[in-house]
């Protein structure tokens, strides 16, 4: 039990990345293959989703302090590959007519989903070194613990406050690439505003709370961080509506699911918010309570 | 005038079944019609689709007898089709569907007479110029006789007082080559030709870029590449 305890917001990292995971394997697959795989390398974000996934669940379900190095080494060529992938979006979209036109942005390869499968890695990464830690926390007193967190021979992926920034800065590309799309469909449904204003609100308190530490800011990010974690699910929601809503409907579904709203794009704001609140847990932690100690 | 279309193909590009829509060799094995039952096209496609096939290249409401061979001639030299050609668009047929179904499409050149006077009035016209110059009527005259006559209506270069309100070149433009090709690319057989999906209701494409084919599109047959495009075109349903 104390183990599970230890290791809880570790596997809440875990599971963060396995949305996320989960997000980019489907996005990924029904996109990919609505561009007929026509460069090899396009079949690579569904292995390494794929693996990710894998091994966040059971990364989730891991209570050992201990970090897991094939794990590890999955999410380090997830990020790898994210990164791979950025430059991909970006020469896809160089190289048709017009460069970088808003035609393009809209239509061509989406320049910022491969990021969902870096922040994937990352949260992961962090996630197997939130356990390595807790391992060498056992049997040390938890003033060493606390000098050992806060001094600056500690990974930067350990710290709250680097994760809460991932996080936040995550969200707010999320954020923009849903803008982009909304506003590519007219925001023709009032809801459609929703996740090009909750996430921002909650990326830049989150933000805040990482640059400033302060404990006031964290709980209002809290606050909008779960309701950020929400509308994932309700944007699963709305989307399943909106392919309904195309000629045809659901009936019509070989043209509408690659046609209509992305049904595994919202829960990117899901796996972000779970680690928002997770790095939140972390600075917690690792700030020490004055007064109360 | 008169495009020369590439003759009809013959051999195993061209096997389908009688009354069913020829298989163009470009898009070998190609039968829009394999969309019918498929999410591809919806109750309402197949009824507008269905009634356009039942017209029977002989039905005529709108024209009279007299008319009707007229007609029929000036459709075979705007758009010549083989006599033994598979799933022959019946042209003629559907214009005359067309004028008795919906006889106007709600706007046209002011110059002209609406749609179904002008017919009217451009095939007796026609016939009585072609007994003008050639002593027959226009369906009796052999090929280039009937292209230069049609030549001489799109060029304006028709005198008889027949014409008398209507302007041939006018009614060439607007009304022959407008309805004839509009009518002959209406059809499926058109459709197979030139590898068109038909009506993309409800289903229609998700593969936009240059040179990208959805699975429910006919499959082009480049050269090198006809097995895999039969293989393709096999599976459009």
């Amino acid at each position: 039990m104390r183990q599970l305890q230890r290791t809880r917001a570790a596997r809440q990292l875990n599971m963060s990345s396995a949305v996320l995971a989960l997000s980019v394997l489907a996005d990924s697959a029904v996109e990919h293959y609505r561009g007929s795989f026509q460069n090899r390398a396009m079949y690579t974000p569904l292995g390494i989703a794929t693996l990710t996934l894998a091994a966040s669940i059971l990364g989730a379900l891991d209570a050992r302090p201990r970090r897991h190095a094939a794990r590890d080494g999955i999410y380090a060529a997830a990020a790898l590959t994210g990164l791979v992938g950025l430059g991909f979006h970006a020469y896809n979209i160089g190289k048709r007519p017009g460069g970088l036109s808003w035609l393009n942005l809209f239509y061509a390869a989406p320049i910022g989903a491969p990021a969902a499968l870096v922040l994937a890695g990352l949260l992961g990464r962090s996630a197997e070194t939130a356990r390595h830690l807790g391992s060498e926390r056992r049997g040390s007193s938890r003033a060493t613990w606390h000098a050992r967190m806060s001094s600056s021979s500690n990974p930067p992926l350990a710290s709250g406050r680097v994760l809460a920034g991932i996080s936040a800065v995550g969200l707010a590309g999320t954020a923009a690439e849903a803008a982009l799309m909304h506003f590519r469909g007219a925001f023709h449904n009032p809801a459609m505003i929703a996740p090009v204003s909750v996430p921002p609100v909650a990326a830049t308190l989150l933000g805040a709370a990482a640059v400033t530490g302060h404990r006031n800011m964290s709980r209002w990010a809290r606050w909008w961080l779960k309701l950020t974690a929400l509308l994932g699910f309700a944007g699963v929601g709305f989307h399943i509506y909106g392919v309904s809503r195309n000629m045809g409907g659901w009936r019509n579904w070989s043209q509408n699911v690659l046609n209509g709203p992305p049904l595994p794009a919202p829960p990117s704001f899901t796996g972000l918010a779970l680690s928002g609140l997770a790095a939140l847990d972390r600075m917690d932690e690792q700030t020490p309570r004055r007064g109360r100690r | 005038m008169s495009p020369q279309r590439a003759p009809q193909a013959s051999g195993p590009a061209a096997q389908s079944h009688t009354g069913r829509p020829a298989v163009s060799p470009r898009y070998p094995g190609y039968d829009v019609l394999a969309k019918r039952d498929s999410p591809s096209w919806n109750a309402q496609t197949r009824r507008v689709i269905d009634q356009r096939l039942a017209v029977g290249p002989d039905t005529h409401h709108f024209f009279c007898d007299e008319e009707w061979p007229t007609v029929r001639a000036v459709c075979d030299r705007v758009i010549p089709q083989a006599q033994d050609k598979q799933g022959r668009v019946p042209i003629a047929a559907l214009l005359d569907e067309q004028l008795r179904r919906s006889p106007t499409e709600g706007y046209r050149d002011a110059r002209l007479p609406p749609m179904t006077e002008a017919w009217k009035q451009a095939l007796r016209a026609l016939d009585v110029e072609s007994l003008n110059s050639h002593g027959h009527r226009f369906h009796e005259l052999d090929a280039v006789r009937q292209d230069a006559l049609l030549r001489r209506v799109q060029l304006g270069d028709v005198h008889d007082a027949a014409w008398e309100g209507l302007p041939a070149k006018i009614f060439f433009e607007d009304r022959v080559l407008h309805d004839i090709t509009r009518l002959y690319y209406g059809h499926p057989t058109a459709w197979n030709e030139i590898g068109f999906g038909g009506p993309a209701a409800p289903r229609g494409y998700v593969r936009m870029d240059f040179d990208r084919r959805d699975p429910w599109e006919a499959s082009e047959a480049r050269p090198g590449r006809e097995e895999q495009a039969r293989k393709e075109n096999a599976r459009v349903g």
